[in-house]
């Protein structure tokens, strides 16, 4: 069953002479429970793909099928309620709340969800714990070296168990060593709880252990394939 | 109600890692906003509230007993009184007669007949000096000399209006004599004239003393002929001035309405002195607005500001699905709790500080000791003003960065 089905999508910016065609007509089908890395080139659409897919952003054209949910044409506020409900995310600079703690910031959307404050505390715990950060709870996020940042980051997105999480270059702030942890801890999680990820990223080590690679290129995607097929 | 509840939260975080500098100096301009819009009216309003008041105290009292509206004395006058010594709620009270006269000064060292004569109408008020020094502390009101002892004669208290050494600063404005303290004047009522010694001057910020003379009531009564004993006028002090309306009352209820009118000092008060305390209020209010106006711009800076700074951080929340009145609600929090911390400071600093110090020290004004007057519930309505505008002010930025678009704001494009 595919949990995301996206066919023909166009995203341009802008209008007349300074109209910018950033992707050019996109199908892409991701299964449930896939983990998928999108690569490809600065410049090659995979950030405007990713926010057309989480819904963050609506293309010019085309169609998205979320979750059997369509997106398109959805208004604000029931974007907002289904992004909280579906999705989980992951952003390259781990945009937490500065004034909330660890536990705090993982709280939010578990909150906004209607769950109780001591359940949506003793959730934060446990998903914190499952990142490592066990001892963190109380940290502001100012208080945080980045890669635990990005761990409190992915505790947030994985907290309240969505279908699907988004990763934009989750280790491109990050030296190689809190980087690969980054990778191994969204790995796990995959194989643990065998949630859907769509992760971008430029490192080709770092999407080894994915599904499948989908490759873009100036706003179309080029290639799909399989890690596992070209190991040997 | 769960935005409301996420907003709170949100907002009381925020308020908690502000810098404590600039909370302080928010909280300060919201408490100087609060004492302008309470303060500028108040002391319009306190300098007729304080003339009132001298007036209270120094002449009607809490309680006004006066002649009916066809009579010209209060009717069985001594029946009255005696009635009003067995109310124990009656700590004072004090019978005036009154009638004109006229006032002659330099007659005896006129030589010349045929020379102008120093004379001046006035008004003589017959006391029981011992009654209204407790009634309205009269002899606390000498400007100059002693007060009226009832076992003596011949001696007349003078409003220091009547007399050219004090009036004069008023310009030509009042009828005068040239007299001062210990000068024998002659005092004369139709045919009958009687020689004085004027033995004190009073002076007041209630003109009706200014404008009046005093002598003993025995004396009175025998110059006007006035043998029945009914007078003009019989001023109350109650125990408390808050139980005057109930005593009035129960006076109506003992039937003294049927011998002379009965009124509290409220109902007593001229209608012009209520048009001008209300004209006051408006004006002060209007300029104390000018500061609200201040306030709410202000509030608004801050609190765009803020959300400015944030505005990357309100994106990623609304991109992790929080909703947008949940944030509009925790700046709304933070501008909410300034005015509220910033109204209570000021109420604290009026109620706590400038009514007590006002009271003490009252303002001099030429007709007036001017107190700060603050009525708790139009403090409190000019509260409720005040912090709506604020919840205005602090929405109105929020709302308009909140409403930008969710991918825009997150990654800091236009
Ligand atoms: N809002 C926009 N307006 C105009 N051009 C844009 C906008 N967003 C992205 N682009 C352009 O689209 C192209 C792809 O951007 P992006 O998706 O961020 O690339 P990647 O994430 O693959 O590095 C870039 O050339 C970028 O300048
Ligand atoms: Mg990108």
């Amino acid at each position: 069953m595919n949990i995301i089905e996206a066919k023909n999508i166009h995203r341009k910016f802008g209008s007349g002479e300074l109209i910018t065609h950033v992707l050019k007509g996109i199908d892409i089908q991701i299964k449930d429970g896939e983990f998928v890395a999108i690569m490809g080139k600065s410049g090659a659409g995979k950030s405007t793909l990713m926010y057309q897919l989480s819904a963050l952003d609506e293309p010019t054209d085309g169609e998205i099928l979320i979750d059997e949910t369509d997106i398109i044409g959805m208004k604000e506020n029931e974007r907002t309620a289904f992004r909280l409900n579906t999705l989980g995310y992951v952003f390259q600079d781990y945009a937490l709340v500065p004034d909330l703690s660890a536990r705090e910031n993982v709280m939010m959307p578990l909150l906004m969800r209607g769950i109780t404050w001591a359940e949506a505390s003793k959730t934060a715990d446990e998903s914190l714990d499952n990142v490592g950060l066990k001892d963190k709870y109380l940290n502001l996020p100012g208080m945080l070296s980045g890669g635990e940042q990005q761990r409190v980051a992915i505790a947030r997105a994985i907290a309240g168990k969505p279908k699907i999480i988004f990763a934009d270059e989750p280790t491109a702030n990050l030296d190689s060593i809190s980087g690969k942890q980054i990778i191994d801890l969204l790995t796990c999680l995959h194989k643990d709880s065998g949630q859907t990820i769509v992760m971008v990223t430029h490192e080709p080590e770092y999407a080894k252990n994915c599904d499948r690679i989908i490759n873009m290129e100036d706003g179309l995607i080029v290639d799909e394939k399989n890690p596992w097929i070209n190991r040997y | 109600m769960l935005s409301i509840k996420i907003g709170l939260f949100l907002g009381f975080r925020q308020i908690q890692r502000s810098n404590p500098w600039t909370t302080i100096l928010i909280i300060f301009v919201m408490m100087l906003t609060f004492l302008n819009l309470i303060a500028v009216s108040g002391i319009l309003v306190g300098l007729i509230e304080g003339a009132e008041r001298a007036v209270r105290e120094n002449s009607l009292g809490d309680i006004i007993i006066s002649p009916l509206d066809e009579e010209d004395h209060i009717l069985e006058t001594v029946s009255i009184i005696r009635e009003l010594e067995a109310y124990p709620e009656i700590s004072a009270y004090s019978v005036r007669y009154n009638g004109n006269a006229t006032l002659e000064a330099n007659y005896k060292e006129r030589r010349d007949l045929s020379g102008e004569r120093d004379t001046a109408a006035v008004i003589i008020n017959g006391i029981n000096p011992k009654q209204e020094d407790e009634m309205s502390g009269l002899s606390t009101l000498l400007r100059d000399g002693e007060y009226l002892r009832d076992d003596e004669e011949g001696y007349i208290l003078v409003g220091a209006y009547y007399l050219k050494e004090y009036a004069e600063n008023f310009g030509d404005i009042f009828d005068t004599i040239d007299a001062k303290t210990g000068d024998t004047v002659r005092l004369s009522i139709g045919d009958i004239s009687k020689e004085f010694t004027i033995k004190g001057i009073v002076e007041s910020k209630v003109d009706e003393i200014n404008l009046a003379t005093f002598i003993p009531e025995r004396e009175f009564r025998r110059l006007f002929s006035r043998q029945d004993r009914n007078a003009e006028q019989i001023v109350i002090r109650t125990a408390t001035p808050e139980i005057n309306a109930e005593v009035s009352k129960n006076l109506k209820n003992d039937g003294m309405s049927d011998y002379a009118k009965i009124q509290t000092y409220e109902e007593g008060l001229p209608k012009f002195l209520i048009d001008i305390k209300k004209t006051f209020n408006v004006l002060g209010t209007f300029i104390g607005s000018i500061g609200i106006v201040v306030a709410s711009i202000t509030i608004f800076i801050i609190v765009f500001i803020n959300a400015m700074s944030r505005r990357r951080h309100i994106g990623i929340l609304k991109g992790i699905g929080i909703k947008r009145s949940a944030i509009e609600i925790a700046y709304v929090i933070q501008a909410a709790f300034y005015a509220l911390l910033g109204s209570f400071l000021g109420a604290v600093v009026t109620y706590a500080i400038l009514i007590p110090y006002f009271d003490k020290n009252p303002i001099q004004f030429p007709f007036s000791d001017g107190i700060l007057s603050a009525d708790p519930e139009v403090t409190f309505w000019k509260f409720v003003i005040l912090f709506i505008i604020t919840l205005i002010a602090g929405f109105v930025p929020a709302w308009m960065i909140v409403r930008q678009n969710t991918l825009n704001s997150i990654l800091g494009r236009k």
